[in-house]
């Protein structure tokens, strides 16, 4: 005989799986600001803000990892004129070249021989050597 | 094998690194970071593949020295200019002997020049000198370093390269790029 009292059965409930909250980004931007986005944007042919800020944001990340390795970002004309980005807020991401000094233990004749090349012509670069500087 | 070259970090791992030669293993696993960090001898670059970014599979460590002038003989003082010759020394360079053949070695010179072509640009530099191995000589050979005389034959032989040589090598590679 069943009961007079329906008894609700507990049923488990999926876990709620957390999901990755999406960030708000809002800039107060001067008018001049605001038109170039709206200029970069119609030049991109992009619609969203959310497409405009992931592209901004990619290459910047891809900027940034560049300079953290030492690299310099350089546009090169058809002619072969090169012009370096020079952007304050990324040099201070790059890495500093000042290497330690240390002494060298020198014979007599190893720096003869120093000298006599350090005052002579450059020798050629060798097939290696160059396909080392294009890596 | 995506490989990057960047400054040693505290937390790579580096026990594990065994390039054949235990003088370059030792100074990797107990010198290097004390050295670059602590006491300031030696700055270490080391190759790592993105798969495993913390694994050290070859590294090279530089240095800035430099000659005074009144050292030199004076024959060829008058070719030299009126100050101490500055230099950069590639003081190690190693490749894990599991991914040897791979160019790796190749690629740590690649980017030691390039790294010594910056410091030429921003505080001056002469040459790069580096104590090669006699049976090592020929490879630094390949890429344009010179035999200095002198080294004594139980010692590493000392080897040169000119930076303009260097320079002449990128310029090179501007050419080709044109051309192409």
């Amino acid at each position: 005989m069943p009961p007079a009292v329906k008894s609700k059965k507990a049923v488990a409930l999926p876990a709620k799986v957390p999901t990755a909250r999406k960030s708000k980004f809002q800039a107060d931007l001067a008018p001049s600001e605001d038109s170039m986005v709206r200029i970069l944007k119609t030049e991109l042919q992009m619609t969203s803000n959310t497409d405009f800020l992931t592209d901004a944001l990619a290459l910047l990340r891809w900027a940034v990892s560049e300079r953290k390795r030492g690299h310099h970002i350089v546009s090169e004309s058809s002619t072969g004129e090169r012009k370096i980005l020079l952007f304050p807020r990324l040099e201070r991401v790059a890495p500093e070249v000042t290497l330690p000094h240390v002494d060298i233990q020198w014979t007599d004749k190893e720096l003869e021989s120093l000298a006599e090349l350090a005052s002579g012509q450059p020798a050629n670069p060798t097939d290696a050597l160059i396909r080392a500087m294009r890596q | 094998m995506a490989v990057t070259i960047r400054r040693l970090e505290e937390s790579d791992e580096v026990e594990g690194f065994d390039c054949g030669d235990e003088p370059l293993n030792n100074y990797l696993t107990r010198h290097a970071w004390t050295n670059q960090q602590k006491v300031s001898i030696g700055v270490t670059y080391a190759a790592v593949d993105e798969s495993a970014p913390r694994t050290v599979l070859g590294y090279f460590t530089l240095a800035t020295s430099s000659v005074p002038r009144e050292r030199f003989p004076k024959k060829f003082v008058r070719g030299l200019p009126p100050y101490d010759l500055p230099l950069i020394l590639l003081a190690r360079l190693a490749v894990d002997k599991r991914f040897s053949g791979r160019g790796l070695g190749h690629a740590l010179l690649s980017e030691a020049l390039k790294i010594t072509l910056r410091v030429a640009d921003e505080v001056g530099c002469r040459c790069i000198v580096t104590d090669a191995y006699p049976d090592k000589a020929g490879w630094y050979a390949r890429y344009g370093f010179l035999p200095l005389e002198g080294t004594a034959a139980t010692s590493p032989q000392k080897m040169f390269l000119d930076v303009r040589t260097i320079r002449r090598a990128l310029s090179s590679e501007s050419s080709s790029a044109e051309r192409k």
